[in-house]
């Protein structure tokens, strides 16, 4: 832990009653490559401190990059200036995350692995380039991030954690057809690339491309797209501010079959199938927080804001000062259930229709209807008669999340890990869709 | 700053072919009022170095806020560390050297940082409270005011060493309206496509003075209105007609149909791993009918007061304006001093880093529209049927920037030439080239204006970077509309 406990004890007393402070020094690095080639390294430390200060209703933040004294202190000054001229809000309506009286999520319970070297990402690179053996154009990237993490405030409150981050993209392209592989772990030893360039390799194989299909056809969401479009539906349906202001889906609607009965899904900060972190920008222990059981709503997730929601104790999912996907508590630590399908049975049972293996742009259009739009990316097949038969050209999908979820006829056994840019990890097998919310 | 600069460029070992360092101290500051809640008021500072080196065709960047001895070394070690790790590559060409030595501040009437935080409040209250006369149906309002102030230093090893200080400065409003069914949004003066809190609006690399002719409290009534009126408004028909934007929903059609393809990493491949490649490669400059001869394109870091506006790239190459698209035919790239490079031309001055602890990648600055002959009044009135869709509420584009679906917060239907009813959830679909070749009507040049927005993601690890747009209200025929 590269963060200095004595510092930050010192910062909270400097800028006074009501701060919080949530830290983090992360190191990234990064290999980047294109068309087979090294394009960029990257090494990058940052050490940011988010400060958040909350006294009779009025709110001031800032942030700074050092706990240096000098630094701490002349912010502190404009905050405490700050704090005499904004206005307080309504009763209730200051309390964002704070965590209120101390919590504890206890010290980090296992050594961390690791984290990869400059020379272990080129070996990889290098694996990955050699298995393809000039079949195939190589891009993508290998970053590994590692952040060391405190969340404290003025109530006594101080939690500590480290978070490694693993990311492996590798792009293969052929002839103007391109595949993909994507994992997230924590621990590189989780990580074999050895395969990597085989499976890249028999998914472009020899097959026709076909033209584009019209119509509505059962699809299959193949992991890296079923994670999308599960992590897309957390954010839009599943926190407490949405659920409490009437602004989602599934407002109101708590105990209801909201989807597909074949659907149970999670959030949970501490389970080794995702990245775990185990509190929130708040300090607020992340809880395991069953959402949807068998297709029926049970919970939705909540910062301290929105504690009533969930029983008067927030899950542990504010988001952090300044997010740029917003203010309000968000799922972090996505989990589906997986079924007992392999992919060969998922696609015996599709029959005829589309396979997708990845949602790239996925955007909500209007959040209540759950409506979003995106596009398929890499390897779009088609299916006929319960066989593998084409490439199929990139279609865009406009539908809803809800109907999706609701029209799905198999879960898939063999469960992938990935992220998206307002989750931290999100865990999901296939998804079997039936015809009907995806119309091409 | 610069003597920082400078130190870190002499701990570099003599085996490094070439290198840069950039000093970067970030100022930003947020003030968001709202309607039933405490508001914001933010302060973030930022300081620190990074370093790029090349050695032996490969690059190696590091960047940190340790700007003491012990800190310097370590950064360049690392750097240098990288470099080494991935073995010998192929020659990089860099074009010419770069060594200017010069500074360059943005055009600033009023410092936004010396303005009293109470001014601001006082402004912002007074947006907010002429929403909330739109009625009980008004459930969330932000009205936000952000400033920046970036002052840089470049150095490199071939004799460069420019200081410059970029200031901009923004403002916007957000409303919310819900009957308990259905909820409506509507911004102002410009929309940004997602949930951000703050830096929303219209920004621009001025100071202070650019707040002003936003209008937020003169126009603040009427916004609310309109996100009320959408609740009880017919929804978007699905039809093919003639489609008239704004010249700021605009903007961001722009920007994702001609700006990031057109960005020369991306055609290079270095963007596969992120949003992507492009179908402006390079065998098609020249080649590529993009859209109607009536359109031509260019990017333009010199414009005045332009968001996107620098006197020099990150890389230490001058600010200039580069044709893109003319007469409706794709002619050239943004690009930086590598990627220029690969495609055999010099850099356009578009290499642009997010603050010190990012490297250099191919960014718009000001991505523009030049105008028309006709105006928004005349394009109306001259339209039997059809939609008039303002202010970008989400959109989506395919990986290779052709399949594109635009939402809009609010529209209008046309009808004989005249504005019709009021129409929400609205979007629309097309293809880039099938799009833009049915363009044919373009504001005159009194409509221009140049919308700086600044929320635009790119690159890994994710870079932010404020690009202006300068656009004006346009007519497409044969578009698809509707709400799905």
């Amino acid at each position: 832990m590269s963060i200095d406990e004595t510092q930050v004890r010192a910062a909270l007393e400097a800028f006074g009653d009501g701060a919080s402070l949530d830290i983090a020094n992360e190191r990234i690095d990064l290999l980047r490559y294109a068309r087979s080639r090294i394009t960029a390294q990257h090494g990058e430390e940052r050490f940011r401190v988010r400060v958040r200060v909350e006294r009779g209703g009025r709110v001031v933040a800032g942030s700074l990059e050092t706990l240096d004294r000098v630094a701490v202190d002349a912010l502190a000054a404009k905050l405490e200036a700050a704090l005499t001229i904004v206005g307080p809000g309504p009763a209730g309506a200051a309390v964002a995350g704070h965590a209120g009286p101390p919590t504890s999520t206890g010290p980090q319970p296992a050594a961390l692995p690791a984290p990869t070297t400059a020379d272990q990402r080129c070996d990889w690179f290098r694996t990955i380039r050699a298995g393809l053996a000039d079949k195939a154009a190589l891009g993508g990237s290998i970053r590994n991030d590692v952040i060391d993490r405190v969340v404290a405030n003025s109530d006594g409150l101080y939690q500590a954690e480290t978070v490694n981050r693993i990311n492996v993209q590798a792009i293969a392209e052929q002839d103007g057809r391109s595949v993909s592989f994507r994992t997230l772990r924590a621990d590189p030893a989780e990580i074999d690339v050895e395969p990597i360039a085989g499976q890249l390799l028999d998914e472009l194989g020899d097959l026709p491309m076909r033209e584009k299909a019209s119509g509505t056809f059962r699809v299959l969401l193949r992991p890296q797209a079923a994670l999308t479009l599960i992590a897309t539906y957390g954010y839009a349906a599943l926190g407490a501010a949405g659920y409490a202001e009437n602004r989602t889906a599934v407002a109101g609607r708590m105990g209801e079959q909201v989807v597909s009965d074949l659907i149970t899904l999670t959030d949970d900060g501490a389970d080794p199938a995702g990245v775990p972190s185990r509190f929130d920008p708040y300090g607020a222990p992340r809880r395991r927080t069953p959402l949807l059981d068998r297709g029926r709503l049970v919970g939705v997730v909540s910062d301290a804001k929105h504690a009533a929601v969930t029983g008067g104790v927030p899950t542990g999912h504010g988001v952090p000062l300044g997010w740029r996907f917003g203010a309000d508590p968000a799922p972090s630590h996505l989990l589906l259930e997986p079924g007992t399908a392999t992919e060969d049975d998922l696609v015996t049972e599709l029959g005829e229709g589309l396979i997708i293996s990845r949602l790239d742009y996925l955007r909500i259009l209007h959040p209540k209807d759950t409506l979003v739009t995106g596009t398929t990316r890499d390897a779009t097949f088609w299916a006929a008669d319960g066989q593998v038969v084409a490439w199929h050209p990139q279609v865009r999908l406009t539908f809803r999340l809800d109907e999706a979820l609701n029209a799905v006829l198999a879960v898939g056994r063999d469960r992938q890990c990935g992220e998206q840019p307002f989750i931290e990890s999100v865990v999901s097998p296939a998804l079997l869709i039936d015809a009907g919310p995806f119309t091409l | 700053m610069r003597e920082i600069a400078e130190r870190a460029l002499s701990l570099l070992p003599s085996t490094v072919s070439y290198a840069d360092v950039r000093v970067v101290h970030r100022h930003h500051e947020l003030v968001l009022a709202e309607h039933a809640g405490p508001g914001d008021v933010a302060y973030d500072e930022s300081l620190g170095l990074g370093v790029r080196v090349l050695i032996d065709g490969q690059w190696g960047f590091a960047a940190t806020p340790h700007l003491d001895a012990a800190g310097l070394a370590a950064v360049t070690r690392r750097a240098v560390g990288q470099a080494r790790a991935a073995g010998p590559g192929r020659p990089i060409e860099l074009g010419e050297p770069v060594t200017t030595r010069d500074r360059w501040s943005s055009p600033v009437e009023i410092d936004p940082f010396t303005v009293s935080l109470s001014t601001k409040l006082d402004l912002l209250d007074a947006t907010v409270k002429e929403v909330e006369t739109a009625g009980p149906k008004i459930i969330r309002v932000e009205a936000s005011m952000d400033f920046f102030r970036d002052e840089k230093v470049f150095a490199n090893t071939e004799g460069a060493l420019i200081e410059q200080t970029i200031t901009e400065s923004g403002a916007g409003l957000m409303v919310l309206a819900s009957d308990g069914d259905d909820i409506q949004r509507r911004s102002y003066p410009q929309g940004v496509p997602r949930t951000i809190r703050g830096q929303r609006g219209q920004f621009a690399g001025t100071g202070y003075e650019h707040i002003g002719t936003l209008r937020l409290v003169e126009e603040a009534a009427r916004v609310g209105a309109e996100a009320v009126a959408l609740l009880t408004a017919p929804e978007c028909p699905d039809e093919v007609t003639t489609l008239v934007v704004t010249g700021g929903q605009l903007a961001m059609v722009l920007h994702e149909c001609a700006g990031h393809p057109m960005e020369a990493d991306r055609a290079l491949g270095a963007e596969i791993s992120q949003a992507g490649g492009t179908y402006a490669t390079p065998e098609r400059r020249g080649n590529f009918r993009w859209g109607s001869p009536i359109l031509s394109v260019f990017a333009d870091a010199t414009a005045p007061g332009g968001l996107g506006s620098y006197g020099y790239d990150d890389e230490g190459v001058r600010a200039q304006r580069t044709p893109l698209i003319r007469d409706g035919v794709f002619v050239g790239y943004m690009s930086g001093r590598e990627s220029a490079g690969q495609l055999g031309q010099q850099s356009s001055g578009a290499a642009r880093a997010d603050g010190w602890q990012r490297s250099p990648l191919v960014r718009m600055n000001n991505l523009c529209l030049a105008p028309g002959d006709s105006s928004l009044e005349e394009m109306i009135a001259t339209t039997d049927r059809g939609v008039f869709l303002d202010m970008t509420k989400g959109l989506s584009i395919d990986d290779q920037r052709m399949n594109f679906r635009f939402g809009t917060e609010v529209g209008w239907e046309i009808r004989d030439g005249k504005l019709g009813r009021l129409l929400k959830n609205c979007s629309y679909t097309g293809v880039t080239p099938q799009f833009w070749a049915e363009c044919d009507a373009l504001g005159g040049p009194d409509e221009y204006r140049i919308h700086g927005i600044p929320s635009c993601n790119k690159g890994e690890p994710a870079q932010v970077a404020h690009p202006g747009h300068g656009t004006v209200p346009a007519r497409f025929r044969n578009v698809k509309v509707g709400t799905k």
